[in-house]
């Protein structure tokens, strides 16, 4: 049974009188354990892609099943844990709280599980560690550089070992040193732990380590190559 | 997971610190006012009722005239009773009683310089010698001018004189005065014993006596003398009844009321606990409508919490979405917002309770200082938790509304905005 399934998918936007077709009849299945590249232009749909194989979005038509499971089936707080225990996101925007430290950030989807507070900041400690941010774990957002604020973003992705990690462009700003730990670390995941991940990128060094590259067009799959 | 919340919530109400400290203000200011308010009011009630314990006893109880007092108060009615002291004095679980009456009479002094006789109408009031004996805590330190006395219970036919009431008699201690009863009545020769001294200030003294025609110029006479010339007592003020020790006060009133009425005295007994509870009745009434009209600042103060945290809703709505994104419901993110403003309203509530508390002492203090009286500050403890519960709920409640908006969000509207 493939972890993700979808098909048919389509996403509207409405603004005002005049709808965006942001998606636009998508099938698209993704086996355990394995890396899928997403690329296209901007605009194609991408992210939006991104949101619905996440359960943070649902889309205006189509199925999408995660494990075997429908999404629509699931009430908003099946959802919700859903996204807590299997979901990893890595937003394109990073999107961590302003007011938390890095640890704290990290530690959020663990506190909303309600793994205890010990457990939860050496996790914490050990993901930034894990990320090169082991002397960064007490500063705000506000005082961490661009590419420290995406390893802290990518270190919350995995801080409830989830089955699938998604993350939008995880390497758009960072150099090639460190992108290429990052993507040591999400090829690791993959190939010891047997987690998924897919990744939306235009970086060809993260396009090496995928198994299989998506192209998106316009919302729509344009082209699909196995990688080496 | 609370105190997780609690760190979220206290995180974010530190981080904007200016706002937050200007809406506890909104919250403190009507706290303070109402505790303060309320404090002031216990204080009064417990310095009022600590003074009509202090002259009353736990043992005493007061025979007034039926419907002079509490809620049946009534103007018809004389404000004058029937008594048969001696039947009341026998009566279970009474130790001592001793009473007041009052008549006007035609009273004879001594000569003047042209020889004619100093006389008129006065207030003649027969006073059982244990109220000086028994009861002094009512009737006060009365005070005699030197030479004289006050009578005792082996007087008769003695008197005591008020200092003005002695001047237009003409008379002094040793000389003495004819006082006129009913008609079928002989006439009788009071010895004057003693004079009531006046007051420093030249006022007559207070004593059990104020209210009523002053001292100075009034003629007290032993009550048994009354007798004599006006017969069984139509004609008493007030009763004062002690009763036997370890016995219940309000079992022995009730039945001393009852069967002194079914006698056709027409009494109201009044014990300590009668009073104080209708000081209390009427001292929280007072309260209770000043605290009422600082209530509404409250109202102000919940008005303020309610608009800040639509403010950081809005200002946060981005860290709602990215919450929700990692695993939030919304119940989680109901809680940390209520949380965040009860915790507002708690602090709040702390600092106006302090305040209040403080202010409260100095109202007492000057109100004191403006009565000459020592006014007991109170600190309630009652009041105190239902103050801090109250205004954490205050905050809370204010809170509901713009946490539920919050929890409403859906994830992906929340992580766009800006
Ligand atoms: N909430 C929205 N309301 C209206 N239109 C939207 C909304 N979200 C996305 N769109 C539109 O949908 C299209 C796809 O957006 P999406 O963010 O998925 O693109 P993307 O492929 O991730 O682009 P990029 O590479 O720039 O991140 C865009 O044309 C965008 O304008
Ligand atoms: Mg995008």
């Amino acid at each position: 049974m493939p972890l993700l399934e979808l098909a048919g998918i389509t996403k509207d936007y409405r603004l005002g009188k005049t709808f965006v077709h942001a998606l636009r009849g998508l099938d698209l299945t993704i086996e355990q354990g394995e890396i899928v590249a997403l690329m296209g232009p901007s605009g194609s749909g991408k992210s939006t892609l991104m949101h619905i194989l996440g359960a943070l979005d649902t889309p205006t038509s189509g199925t999408a099943a995660f494990d075997g499971q429908s999404l629509q089936q699931l009430s908003e707080n099946q959802l919700v844990t859903l996204r807590g225990r299997k979901v990893g996101f890595v937003f394109q925007t990073f999107n961590l709280v302003p007011t938390l430290s890095a640890q704290k950030n990290v530690e959020l989807p663990m506190i909303f599980l309600g793994v205890p507070k010990r457990k939860r900041a050496a996790r914490a400690k050990e993901l930034l560690t894990k990320v090169g941010l082991a002397d960064r774990i007490r500063h705000k957002p506000n005082e961490l550089s661009g590419g420290e604020r995406q390893r802290v973003a990518i270190a919350r992705a995995l801080a409830n070992n989830p089955e699938i990690i998604l993350a939008d462009e995880p390497t758009g700003n960072l150099d090639t040193e460190t992108g290429g730990t990052i993507l040591e670390l999400l090829r690791r995941l993959s190939v010891d732990d047997g987690r998924t991940v897919v990744l939306v990128t235009h970086d060809p060094e993260a396009v090496r380590i995928a198994g299989r590259v998506i192209r998106l067009r316009d919302g729509r799959t344009v082209e699909e190559t196995a990688n080496a | 997971m609370l105190r997780d919340f609690l760190v979220l919530a206290g995180s974010s109400i530190l981080h904007r610190k200016i706002r937050s400290w200007l809406t506890v203000i909104g919250v403190f200011i009507g706290i303070t006012a109402v505790v303060a308010l309320i404090s002031v009011g216990l204080g009064l009630e417990r310095t009022i009722t600590d003074e009509v314990a202090k002259v009353f006893g736990v043992d005493t109880f007061v025979l007034a005239p039926r419907g002079s007092f509490g809620a049946a108060r009534t103007s018809e009615g004389s404000n004058q009773y029937a008594l048969d002291l001696e039947w009341l004095r026998t009566l279970d679980g009474v130790l001592t009683a001793a009473a007041v009456r009052q008549r006007t009479a035609f009273v004879q002094g001594q000569p003047g310089p042209e020889g004619r006789l100093a006389q008129g109408f006065l207030p003649v009031m027969g006073l059982s010698p244990e109220l000086i004996t028994s009861f002094s805590s009512f009737v006060g330190s009365l005070e005699v001018e030197p030479g004289g006395r006050l009578f005792q219970e082996a007087d008769s036919v003695v008197a005591v004189l008020g200092r003005e009431v002695a001047t237009r008699l003409r008379v002094d201690v040793g000389q003495t005065i004819v006082i006129a009863g009913d008609a079928d009545k002989p006439e009788l020769t009071f010895t004057v014993v003693g004079i009531l001294a006046t007051a420093d200030d030249g006022r007559p003294q207070q004593g059990f006596t104020s209210g009523m025609p002053a001292s100075a110029t009034t003629i007290y006479i032993p009550y048994d003398t009354m007798e004599s010339l006006w017969g069984a007592a139509q004609d008493v003020l007030v009763t004062l009844v002690r009763t036997a020790p370890g016995r219940d006060v309000d079992e022995v009133a009730n039945r001393a009321q009852a069967e002194l009425r079914a006698r056709g005295s027409r009494v109201t007994a009044i014990t300590y606990s009668d009073i104080s509870s209708a000081i209390g009745t009427v001292t929280s009434t007072v309260s209770a409508f000043l605290a009422g009209i600082a209530g509404i600042s409250l109202l102000v103060g919940g008005v303020g919490v309610m608009n800040t945290m639509f403010t950081s809703v809005l200002e946060r709505t981005k860290e709602i979405g990215i919450m929700k994104a990692v695993g939030a419901k919304n119940s989680h993110i109901l809680s940390i917002f209520v949380i965040e403003s009860g915790m507002m309203g708690l602090v709040g509530g702390i600092v106006g309770t302090l305040l209040g508390l403080g202010l409260s002492a100095v109202a007492s203090a000057i109100i004191g200082r403006m009565f000459d009286v020592r006014i007991a500050v109170v600190a309630s403890p009652v009041l105190i938790t239902a103050t801090l519960g109250g205004s954490f709920l205050l905050g809370a409640v204010a809170g509901l509304w713009p946490a539920r908006r919050a929890s409403k969000l859906p994830v992906v509207d929340a992580l766009r905005y800006e």
